[in-house]
C-alpha cells in the first residue's frame, strides 16, 4: 500500500520524493519503493519512527552511523543518498537493489564453487574496502546480501547495523530465523573483540552456506548451537574440494587471534582461482579508448598547452574553495594536485612516464595530457591518474593532477610515496613551497 | 502570517539565533530541501560560535574554518565574505549562509553562479569589472601562490583576457559581456559549484533529531 496523506494524494516527500508501495518491513523501520521526482530515479526509502529510537536511547547510534555510511561507497555496498526527517520520522533515501536476496538463490539449491566465489570475491571486496576506512559491518547475515539487475552482490545495512544490534541486545533476534550462526563467537561472548576479524567469521559462515546450501553450526537447542560456534565445531560435506575445505577452516577459527587475516584470504589458492569480476567503470573503458588525440588532432603538428585566461588564473585561489567549511581534512589531503613549473609540458611528461614506468602503471598521453593506470585492481578498480596542463605564459605551465579512477586511499599514498618525491625538483617555487598542495 | 511563523517559533526556540528564517521558507527559495536547511544549520551552529559564541560568523570565524587560522587574510574570501554577508552588517546570519551557499549547490542555476561570480570579481562595485580590478585579482593569485611573474608578463596575460572579454571596447566588462565570456569557457565557474552540499545530509546528521517539521509538510 502506498502511504497517502489526509486528502489521499500520494506522498511527497520534500517535494522531492513521490513514496509509493511498502517493500518490506521490521521492528523499526519500513521500506517503501519512492521515486525521486527531479531525476526519475528510484530509490528504497527507509522510514524510522523516532519516538521508538529514542525509547530505545539509538539516536546517538544511528548519527554516528549516518556519518559513517556517507564514507563507504562502494560498488559492492548499496549506496545511503540522502537522509530526511520530520517530526516523528527518519527517511533515509537508499539505493534500490532489484534482484532480491542472495540466499533466495540458495533456498533453490548450493551453488557450484565457481559461481560461490563469484559473489563471496565481491563480498570480500566490500568488506575489505570498509576495514581500509575502519569500518566493521559486525552484523553480516544473509538478509544483508543482495543482488542488482545484472546479478552483482551489494552488501546493505552497512552503518545502519543500529537496528539488528539492538534486537541482539533485546533477544528479540532469536524469534528470527537463525541469525546467531553468523556471528563470531567472541561476539557472542560479549568480550571486548575486533570488528575486523568478527566480519571474516561471518564471511566464512556465509561462504559455507553458499558451498553447502545449509548452516555449519546448527542446533534446535540454541545453548548446544552456542556451544558448536565456542568450539569452532562444523563438518564440510564431501563436495567441499579441498581448498575450499582449507579456507573455511582458517576462516571458521573460534580464536579471533589466529583466525586468518582478509589479505591472507585474499591470498589463498581457492580465493585467487578466478579473477575477481569487477565492473569496469566508465573511467577504465575511457582509458582504453584514449589515443591522445582526442581533439581531432591528427598528429601532424604538436599541440601547445590551452593558456589560461586571467580569470582562470584567478579561479585557482584557495580563497574561493569552501570545502573546509564540510570536511575537517586538511588542505594538504586533498584529491587534487596542482604545481606550476617552468619546464617545458614534454619534460613534466616524460618525468610523469617515469613514474610510472617504476610502478608499472600502463601510459596514455597526448602533448598536454597524461593519463596513466595501474595493472591490477585495488579496492575499487584500477588506480588511474590523469594530470593535465596548461600554459599561463608561454614559459610557466601550471599541471594539475588527479584521480581518474580508483580508491580515494590508494591514490592519496600514491601521490606521497610516488608522484610528489619524483616531481619535487621541476615544481616552480622555494624549497618550502606551498604551490604543491 | 508572518506572526503565526513566528508564534510557532518563538513556542519552542526560546533562545532564537537572528537570521533564523522558517526552514521551509528557505528551502522553497534555495536549491535545499527542508532537511538540508537544517542540516546546514548543525554546520552554521559550529562555524558561527567557533570564536564569538553569538550565532553568527565573524569575518575571523571565516577565516578559521578556511584556513585553519583566523588571522590569514585573502582577498577572494574576503569577497566570499562579503557577499554572503548580504545586510552588510559584517557578520553572515543564518538565512544569508544558506542563501548564498544555495548558489553554489550542484542544482543551482548557471545564470544564479555567473551573476555572483561577477559580483565577486567587481571588487569595487561599480557594476562593472575594470582593467585594474583584474591586474590586481590576478597578482593576488600569484602572491598567494608563491610565484613570480615580470610585470610585463602579468600584462599580457590581463592584455589576453581583456581582448577576449571586452568586446565592445569600452574598458570595462559589463555583465552581458561576462556571460558571454562565461558562455565560452564554463570552467570559469568551477569554482562556484560545492558537490559537497548533495551530502549535507549525512555529513551533519544531528539535525535528524531537532526536526520540527510537521510530518504533513515533508
Amino acid at each position: 500500500m502506498a502511504e497517502r496523506s489526509k486528502d489521499g494524494h500520494p506522498t511527497l516527500l520534500h517535494g522531492r520524493y513521490e513514496l509509493g508501495r511498502m517493500l518490506g518491513h521490521g521492528t523499526f523501520a519500513k521500506v517503501y519503493h519512492a521515486r525521486n521526482l527531479q531525476t526519475g530515479k528510484s530509490v528504497a526509502m527507509k522510514v524510522v519512527g523516532k519516538e521508538k529510537v529514542i525509547k530505545v536511547g539509538m539516536m546517538e547510534q544511528i548519527k554516528r552511523e549516518i556519518s559513517v555510511m556517507k564514507m563507504v561507497k562502494h560498488p559492492n555496498i548499496v549506496e545511503l543518498h540522502e537522509v530526511m526527517a520530520s517530526k516523528s520520522k527518519i527517511y533515509f533515501a537508499m539505493e534500490l537493489v532489484r534482484g532480491g536476496e542472495l540466499f533466495s538463490k540458495i533456498a533453490k539449491g548450493r551453488l557450484r564453487e565457481d559461481v560461490a566465489r563469484v559473489y563471496f570475491q565481491q563480498l570480500i571486496s566490500a568488506i575489505d574496502f570498509c576495514h581500509s576506512r575502519g569500518v566493521y559491518h559486525r552484523d553480516l547475515k544473509p538478509e544483508n546480501l543482495l543482488l542488482d539487475e545484472n546479478g552483482n552482490l551489494k552488501v546493505t545495512d552497512f552503518g545502519l547495523s543500529a537496528f539488528s544490534e539492538h534486537l541482539k541486545q533485546d533477544g528479540l533476534l532469536h524469534t528470527t530465523c537463525g541469525t546467531p550462526a553468523y556471528v563470531a563467537p567472541e561476539v557472542i561472548g560479549k568480550k571486548g573483540y575486533d570488528g575486523a576479524t568478527a566480519d571474516l567469521w561471518s564471511c566464512g559462515v556465509i561462504l559455507y552456506v553458499l558451498l553447502a546450501g545449509f548452516l555449519p553450526f546448527q542446533d534446535d537447542n540454541l545453548v548446544a548451537m552456542y556451544r558448536k560456534i565456542y568450539r569452532g565445531d562444523f563438518k564440510c560435506p564431501p563436495w567441499f574440494s579441498p581448498e575450499a575445505r582449507r579456507l573455511i577452516t582458517k576462516l571458521l577459527d573460534p580464536n579471533p587471534s589466529t583466525r586468518i587475516t582478509i589479505t591472507k584470504m585474499m591470498d589463498s589458492s581457492w580465493f585467487k582461482k578466478s579473477v575477481p569480476k569487477t565492473v569496469r567503470s566508465k573511467e577504465e573503458m575511457e582509458f582504453d579508448a584514449f589515443n591522445g588525440e582526442e581533439d581531432g588532432n591528427n598528429g601532424g603538428k604538436s599541440k601547445q598547452p590551452e593558456t589560461l585566461n586571467a580569470f582562470h588564473i584567478i579561479s585557482l585561489s584557495e580563497g574561493f574553495d569552501l570545502s573546509p567549511l564540510f570536511e575537517e581534512k586538511k588542505r594538504e589531503e586533498k584529491e587534487e594536485l596542482r604545481f606550476a613549473t617552468t619546464r617545458p609540458a614534454s619534460s613534466v611528461i616524460s618525468r610523469l612516464e617515469e613514474v610510472a614506468k617504476a610502478v608499472k602503471f600502463s601510459v596514455k598521453k597526448s602533448e598536454t595530457k597524461v593519463r596513466m593506470q595501474g595493472q591490477e585492481s585495488g579496492r575499487k578498480g584500477k588506480l588511474a591518474i590523469a594530470a593535465d596542463m596548461f600554459a599561463v605564459t608561454p614559459s610557466l605551465l601550471v599541471v594539475e593532477v588527479k584521480k581518474d579512477n580508483g580508491d580515494t586511499l590508494e591514490y592519496k599514498q600514491f601521490c606521497s610515496k610516488e608522484l610528489r618525491p619524483a616531481l619535487k625538483d621541476i615544481v616552480w617555487t622555494s624549497p618550502v613551497n606551498s604551490t604543491i598542495a | 502570517m508572518f506572526a503565526a511563523f513566528k508564534g510557532c517559533f518563538s513556542l519552542k526556540r526560546p533562545k532564537q539565533t537572528p537570521g533564523y528564517e522558517k526552514p521551509s521558507v528557505l528551502a522553497a527559495e534555495t536549491p535545499f530541501t527542508v532537511s538540508e536547511v537544517k542540516a546546514l544549520y548543525e554546520l552554521f551552529k559550529k562555524l558561527s560560535n567557533s570564536i564569538i559564541n553569538d550565532g553568527l560568523i565573524h569575518k575571523e570565524e571565516f577565516q578559521l574554518a578556511l584556513f585553519r587560522n583566523r588571522y590569514r587574510r585573502n582577498l577572494f574570501a574576503d569577497r566570499i565574505f562579503d557577499l554572503f554577508d548580504i545586510k552588510r552588517n559584517g557578520v553572515i546570519d543564518f538565512e544569508e549562509f544558506v542563501r548564498s551557499l544555495g548558489v553554489f549547490h550542484p542544482n543551482a542555476l548557471v545564470e544564479d553562479k555567473m551573476k555572483f561570480a561577477f559580483r565577486l570579481y567587481d571588487l569595487r562595485q561599480t557594476g562593472f569589472i575594470e582593467r585594474e580590478e583584474l591586474k590586481e585579482m590576478v597578482l593576488a593569485l600569484l602572491h598567494e601562490s608563491e610565484l613570480v611573474l615580470s610585470d610585463d608578463e602579468v600584462e599580457m596575460i590581463v592584455d589576453n583576457t581583456w581582448k577576449d572579454a571586452d568586446t565592445n571596447g569600452d574598458g570595462k566588462i559589463d555583465l552581458e559581456e561576462w556571460k558571454e565570456l562565461v558562455s565560452k569557457n564554463p570552467s570559469l565557474l568551477k569554482n562556484m559549484t560545492l558537490p559537497y552540499l548533495k551530502d549535507i545530509t549525512m555529513a551533519f546528521p544531528s539535525f535528524v533529531l531537532s526536526s520540527e517539521v510537521e510530518d504533513t509538510e515533508i
